[in-house]
Order: C-alpha cells, then structure tokens, then sequence
C-alpha cells in the first residue's frame, strides 16, 4: 500500500515531485507519500487525483504548525507547497505585492525591502514559515494591537479547490467589494477549504525608527494593568506584551547585563515589552511618555532598548511560544477582550498540573494569553491534564473567548477537540466545508468540530 | 399564502403601523442612490430581533423574498426589491446598546446612522473609523452588507476590518452569533465573509464594532495643481516617501468648476485638479510628516498649497470635495457614478481613458476620487429627458469599467454589485470562482430567499431610472 500511493504519484508527475516520507509525520502519523509539486498544475492535477481516489491531502507549507488542530483522521498523503516560492509581482509604488503560498515569510520580506516596504504578517520561525501556511492559520503575533490578523491585509488569493480547480478571490487592488469576500474565508480554515497557491496583500512602509521599553513588574498582574493604561495613552506602543519570569529566563540569559538590572531575580517578577516604531521624533516622545507612564503605573524599572536591538526583541518574543514548545507538557492560547485580559491572566495561573501552574505570555491590548505548564516527571496521567484544559476552556467562555489547546500529550489529544466548544455558527461552517470538499480529503478531522 | 393574510400576519408581528403596503406610501421604498428601481410588496418595520426572526420565518414560510433595507442610500441596487419581495427597514433599531471604552468597542443596532456613532462615541475620545460619504445619512446595518468605505479607510480599512461580530437572522429566522467580542475567534471567519455579502447571506440586528482613539492632532493639506497628471504624481511621491495619510481624495476640473458655481470653495476657476491629504498622529508626527507632504506638493508642481488644523479649517477644506456631487447638479440633472479601482500607479492613464469616453460617447465625465486607494469615480453625467440617454450612460460606464479591469483594477471598491454590476462580474471572475461565491450564500441560504438576482449574473436586465443629482446625494 505504502509503495502503491508514491507510485501512483510519480507515474503522476514523474519522480522529481515524490519525496522521502521522513520528517513530514503529523501528531505520530506517518503519510504514506509526500508530493513536492513544482507549479500550480501539477498541485491541481496532485488534489483531482486525490479527490477522485478519496486519498487525504495535508497542505504543508514550512511545517512549522503542523501541530495546530485535532489529529487528522486520516493523513494518507503530504502536499509540501515550499517549491512554490516566487515573488509574481511586486510595484513598490502600488504598495501590494503578489506572492506564492510556499514563500518564507523571511523571504518575502526580505524581497520587499529594497521597495521601502513589508507585509504586515508575522509569524514565528519566518525563516521556514510559509505565506499560505500564515493565512491558513490566520493568527496574528506581537504587534497585532497595531497590525490585526492576516485577514486584514489580504487583498486577494488563488485557490485550488478539492478537486483542483483553479478559483481566485479579491484582487490585487487595496480596495474591493465585487464579489463575496472569500478571502476572509479561506484565512484562518487551516486548509480544510482548499490549497492557497497565491495571495496579494497590502503592504506598508518601513518605519523609520523602531524601539522599545522593557519593565520590570512585582507581578504579571501589575504588568497587563500597566499594560492597559499604556495602550490606552497617547504613548500606546504597536504592541505590549508580558512574560512570566520563568519564560523570559531564556532572555534574561542572553541578556544577562540589562536583566539585573531590572532585578528579574525574584520568580514572581514579570517582565513587559512595548515596540514602538515610526518617524524618530514621535518614537523618541513615545518612547519616553511611554517609560514614564510604565514607571508610575507601578514598574520596578523600565530600560529603552533602540534600534536594532529592539527587533532581536521583537523576534525573541514572537518566536517565545516556539521555544517554550519543548520544555512544555500542555500549552494553550486564550483569547478573550481585552479588558478581560488581565483576570483571565490572573484566573488562569492558578490552574496546576502535577502541581505547576502554567509560565504566561500574555497580550492586554489584542487580548491574547498563552499559557505553557511546564513538563513534570511521570506526567503521563490523563486526567489531570484534561481537568487543566476543561478549567482553562471555562474561564475563557466566561470571558466571551475561546481557548486553544495549541500542544498536549497525543493520547490526550485524540480524545478532545482542541478548539473548544463549537459556536453556534457550527452548522453554516459544517455546510461551507460539505460545498467546497464534498469528498472530505483536506485535513480531515484538523478543524473545529471536527471539520 | 393570501397577500391579505400574510399583511395581518406581518402586522400582528410588528403591529399594524409598522408595515407598509398602500402603493403611494411605497414609492419612497422604490429607490436607493442608484439608477435601478423596483416596488416592493410592502415594508416591514421591526423593533427587535425577535421580530425580524418572526417576520423573515413568517415571510420564508410563505414564499415571499426578502431584502433588508437600511436607509436606500446605496449605490449599486443592493437595497432595491427583487420582484414581490417585502423589504425590511430598521429606523425603530436604531440604538447604540453599548459603548465599552475599555474594550473600545460599541454595540449597536442596524439602524444606527454612521455619523450618529462616530459623533457619539468622539464624547470618550473614540471614534468610528469607517466613513462613506453619505455617513450622515448611511447605517450600520447597510454598511455591513456593502463593507462600506469611505476617505479615511486608506489608514484604517473599510468597515470589514472593524466588525468584530453578529447577531445575524437567516433566511429561516434562524438567529446566529457570528464573530465574537474577542479579536480572534475560533472556526472560519463567518462575521468577515458575511461582511459585504449585500444583504443575501442574512439581516444583521446587532453589530458589535471596534473604535478607534481619536488621534491627538490632525492636519488637512489642500494642494491646487493645473492638471489631474500633476496631482496624480504629487500621489505617488507621497506614498514613495513612505507616507500613508488618513486620507488622500482628489477632484478633478470639471468638478471644480460645479462646486465653485454653486459657492466659493476658494478654488481658482483654472484649476485643473484639488487634491485633499488628511495626517493623523502625535503632534510632532504631523508636524514632521505635514513638512514632507507640503514639500512633495510643490515639488510636483502645486500652484497653492494649503493647511489647517483646527476641525473648523478643515472642514472648510473638505467642504469642496464633500459638496462635490451634489454640486454637479448645477452642471446637468442627473448622474450616473462609476466605482472602479485600479493599482494607484495606473490613476493617471486610466483618467486619460476615461476623458477618451466622454469624448466618444459625447459624456461629460466629473471625477471625485479616493486617489489614495486608487478608487474611481466618475459621474457621468446627463439629463434624462433626452431619449436614449440613460442607455447610452449605461454603455458608457460600462465601458470605463472595462478600462480599470484591464489596468488591473476591479468593478467596485465601496459601493458593491448589487443590480447594477451583476452582468459585468464575468470581466472579473470566471464561472468557477462565481460558483465557490455562490456556494458560500448556499451554506447560509440554501434557498436564496434574501435578495435574490443580486451580484451575480443572471441575464435579467432591471428597470433602469435615473435620478437627480440632489444636494444631499453623497459619494
């Protein structure tokens, strides 16, 4: 069987586009085949094949999330999208840009520089993230208070459905209402809809200067509340986030000088960032109102970081969650309003398992916490980690939000829906997939209730 | 069901003053801002969403289409009757339930007036970002089902980047919760899909919104340039130095002559092109940026420039460019606007294109644009006493969108299909990418009882009737 799907696929579209199996494995499944297509036709000619044979397709694009979802109910072939990595066209002065799904997100950053301007997505591990595999799922990073989600810079996306027929939404213009808004739709459906071949954003300008603050607070408490009133003042950052000291101990090693002195010594110390950029006056006023407002909002300290240095910060914590990955048992992300934020915050580091309560990184402004309980010896016990997850589910209801299991045991993920409880819009999204992948092929099982 | 049964049903629901049904009572239902009309049934006036759930299930059970009608000031037929339908109207949902300054969000009902929010929530140094033209008239509940835009929607994007989420009431007066007061929500993003949908996925009867802080300081720049190519370029260096306005419109001579017959804007009579630039930020900001901008003016050959600050000056500032189309009444009776949108590098050749239409067709063509966003508008305009016009205005504008899809461009950029596009959606979007579309309002409204025969092509051709070019008429 296993001979039989690669073999079919490189009588397909020749040897060049079937790869070794090793390494593409989601939650412990093994594909029987990975396919590496070099254009967009062959990528269509791969999903009506599939379609037709009723062989499950996983969309892969850098692989950095293929963790996120429930565990596929079937994963008999990998669709790696990387080799369709082309800048299409770019015009500085139109402000847009056409791109390939499987583009890193460092790539095409890096492409758009030399035109004065960056796409406003963020992710973490740019250099492997993908373009269509950010829109897939649709979230945010640090900066969200300032930049929003995927959805709000996507102008327009090719898509091949299912059954590999070519559809396009959008445009490549910034503004646009002629036709359904199906750019909205396939943002954020984790490839459950169909496989984004190409997609056009709006840009924005660099900035011209870029810094930051980093505070030191008595607690992760009086960080987000400082937080709240930081963002809601004149000198609001582009984004505001707080870490429990446990998870920036990786910071305060490579930063070891700056960390004294904001006295990080003490466990239940939080540490805050805010990243300001634009022009260098208004950075610079901000920056200081900024400092000043943190300082008598109850900050034990508070240092300016400038330059470049800020954005080695800014990757430091976008890539936070990464890195926290391997050293945690169960991590989840909570989003709630942004008032709530705090008491979510504060609810939320109660809840123990095997008797840790969870290391936060947690956002005030965009009402994102993400919370990482750390691994504990003989923590293989179910139970406990389902009541953690079912408490932390429950308060973020409470709040109007949701709560995601974004990593725990495999077993135990077998067993729940990481998404939560399903909204009661459930059954129009149960109708949107039946219309767009009548065959079920595409991540079965990965989505909300398991669409 | 007997129309007379089904009038008692609809008035024992919302009682007997709230639906409409005598023919002279439903003329004034007959219009939008477009050129198309259509008579409905009757019109429905509910005061909760209970009601609207009992009207529509009262309304699909009987096999009567519906189309839910904010206050007609839209520009494509999107508000228009389909054939027997009955039109749901909400000036008795016209309340702001909430505004949470913590959160910055309000929650209002559908047929809270634009302005009306902005103007209330400004009281908590918040504001509403998203303002069409006609925002003093215009209501959430329309602005929903067009994704409405509007000047400042350069900086802060059109109304789908400010919904955070929906009480919505299906085809089957099912109520459902779409979005959620958090940014980010689980499952697919229905409350973004919904959003200029034109009325056929649902009614929306509660609408929670994001807001803004109002920024500290605010600065108009008003450039005079002998000719739309100037100003077209003074655009670009703008955007080249790396400067986003709030806001970024531009009018052109023929529109300038008709504002200044009606009163004196203070733009000189040659003036061949005005180009409105609105900086938002912290005051050092827009003092920084405001000098480049002036700069960048001049250098690209501005004849005046000027600048003000207090909301007084600048409203004297807008008022040119906002008196705009009710000003070309004073030019000829009646107009007939065109939506399109190009890449913003190619404003200047598709303006010379559009001239070459109004000479071929023989067409004075006035343009009020949102040069930033590269969103058109030409007003063709006409007089419909003289047979064969509006037909041959029609041609015309289709013609002009023919040129803005070939430089790249699409057929609406705020106003939406409606009727009047339906036919062109072809230049734009192949059979396949229709039927994805049309799966999605299948998944919502499998019997397509909301608005049905808009935005997609269906060969029916609409009762076309022109209407004047009235002061209150905004774009």
């Amino acid at each position: 069987m296993e001979s039989s799907l690669g073999d079919r696929l490189v009588g397909l579209l020749g040897s060049n586009a079937v790869v070794p199996v090793d390494g593409y494995n989601v939650d412990g499944l093994t594909p029987q085949a990975v396919v590496r297509p070099g254009n967009r036709l062959q990528v269509s000619e791969v999903l009506r094949w599939a379609s037709a044979e009723q062989v499950s397709v996983l969309p892969w694009g850098g692989g950095t999330r293929m963790g996120l979802g429930n565990v596929p109910r079937k994963a008999d072939l990998v669709l790696d999208l990387s080799r369709l990595d082309r800048l299409v066209d770019y015009q500085p002065a139109d402000m847009t840009a056409t791109v390939e799904a499987g583009v890193t997100l460092a790539s095409l950053q890096e492409q758009l520089a030399p035109g004065g301007e960056f796409v406003p997505l963020e992710s973490e591990l740019s250099s492997r993230s993908t373009v269509g595999g950010i829109l897939s799922v649709g979230s945010g990073g640090p900066l969200a208070h300032a930049y929003g989600l995927p959805r709000e810079w996507l102008i327009g996306v090719s898509v091949l459905s299912a059954d590999g027929i070519a559809t396009k939404s959008g445009g490549k213009v910034v503004k646009n209402v002629t036709g359904y808004d199906l750019n909205k739709l396939y943002t954020g459906s984790l490839g459950t809809l169909g496989v984004i071949v190409e997609a056009s954003f709006k840009l924005l300008p660099i900035d011209r200067e870029a810094g930051a603050l980093m505070a030191s607070f008595p607690s992760l408490s009086s960080a987000l509340s400082a937080g709240q009133k930081l963002l809601h003042s004149p000198a609001a950052p582009m984004g505001y986030q707080s870490v429990t000291s446990g998870a920036s101990r990786r910071l305060q090693d490579s930063l070891n000088a700056a960390s004294q002195d904001l006295g990080l010594g003490d466990p239940e110390t939080a540490l805050s960032f805010a990243f300001y950029s634009g022009r260098a006056n208004a950075t610079a006023r901000r920056l200081e109102e900024g400092a000043a407002l943190l300082l008598s909002a109850g900050a034990n300290a508070v240092q300016r970081v400038e330059g470049p240095a800020s954005n080695g910060l800014l990757r430091w914590i976008t890539d936070a969650p990464s890195e926290m990955s391997p050293r945690s048992a169960l991590m989840m992300k909570l989003s709630v309003p942004s008032k709530a934020a705090p008491s979510t915050s504060a609810e939320s580091s109660d809840i123990t398992l095997f008797g840790n309560r969870p290391e936060q990184l947690a956002d005030p402004g965009f009402g994102t916490i993400r919370l990482f309980w750390p691994q504990a010896p003989g923590g293989a016990e179910e139970q406990p980690f389902l009541d953690a997850i079912k408490q932390t589910q429950q308060i973020a209801h409470r709040y109007g939000g949701s709560a995601v299991v974004e990593q725990c045991p495999l077993p135990i993920k077998g067993n729940i829906d990481v998404w939560g409880d399903a909204p009661d819009s459930l059954a129009i999204m149960r109708r949107i997939k039946d219309k767009f992948d009548p065959a079920g092929i595409l991540n079965p099982g990965r989505f909300l209730g398991g669409i | 069901m007997e129309f007379k049964k089904f009038l008692t049903g609809l008035q024992g629901i919302v009682g007997e003053a709230n639906v409409v049904f005598h023919h002279d009572d439903l003329l004034v239902f007959e219009y939008d801002g477009s050129v198309d009309r259509g008579l409905p049934y009757a019109v429905v006036f509910p005061a909760s969403t209970d009601e609207v759930s009992r009207v529509i299930a009262l309304a699909y059970g009987a096999g009567v289409p519906m189309v839910g009608r904010g206050t007609g000031t839209g520009l494509s037929g999107g508000a228009i009757a389909p054939p027997g339908a009955i039109q749901i109207a909400f000036p008795r949902m016209n309340h702001i339930l909430e505004v949470d300054t913590e959160n910055r969000l309000a929650l209002v009902e559908p047929g809270v007036i634009n302005l009306n929010l902005d103007t209330h929530v400004r009281k908590f140094g918040l504001r509403y970002a998203p303002d069409p033209s006609s925002q003093r008239a215009c209501s959430l509940g329309g602005n929903i089902a067009e994704n409405a835009g509007g000047p400042h929607c350069l900086a802060y994007g059109t109304t789908t980047n400010h919904v955070l989420g929906m009480e919505v009431v299906l085809e089957t007066g099912e109520v459902v919760n779409l979005g959620s007061l958090a940014r980010e929500t689980v499952g697919y993003d229905l409350r973004g899909v919904f959003t200029g949908s034109e009325g056929t996925f649902g009614i929306a009867t509660k609408i929670a919104v994001r807001l803004l802080p109002v920024p500290e300081s605010v600065r108009t720049f008003l450039g005079i340039f002998p000719d739309v190519e100037s100003a077209c370029t003074a655009v670009s260096a703008i955007i080249e130095n790396g400067i986003v306005p709030a806001a970024l419109e531009m009018i052109d001579a023929l529109t300038i002559q008709a504002v200044q017959k009606v009163s004196d804007a203070g733009y000189p009579d040659d003036a061949g092109a005005v180009l409105l630039i609105e900086l938002e930020g912290l005051q050092n900001e827009v003092d920084e940026i405001g000098a480049e901008v002036e700069a960048a003016l001049w250098d690209t050959g501005a004849t005046q420039v000027r600048a003000a600050e207090s909301a007084e000056e600048r409203e004297q500032l807008w008022a040119g460019r906002k008196g705009a189309l009710g000003a070309l009444g004073s030019i000829a009776p009646n107009y007939f606007l065109v939506d399109g949108v190009v890449p913003r590098t190619k404003l200047a050749q598709v303006l010379g294109q559009v001239a070459e239409v109004s000479k071929k067709y023989d067409i004075p063509i006035a343009n009020v644009f949102h040069a930033g966003d590269g969103n058109l508008h030409p007003c063709l305009l006409f007089d419909e006493r003289q047979p064969g016009a509006l037909d041959n205005i029609v041609a015309a504008g289709a013609e002009v969108l023919r040129i803005c899809v070939d430089a790249g461009g699409t057929l609406t950029g705020e106003h939406g299909v409606g009727l009047e596009k339906k036919e062109q959606m072809p230049l734009v979007f192949s059979e396949e990418d229709m039927a994805a579309m049309i799966s999605v309002r299948d998944a919502f409204a499998p019997d397509n009882a909301l608005n049905p025969g808009k935005i997609f092509p269906d060969g029916v051709q609409h009762t076309h009737s022109a209407h004047p070019a009235a002061p209150g008429m905004t774009v």
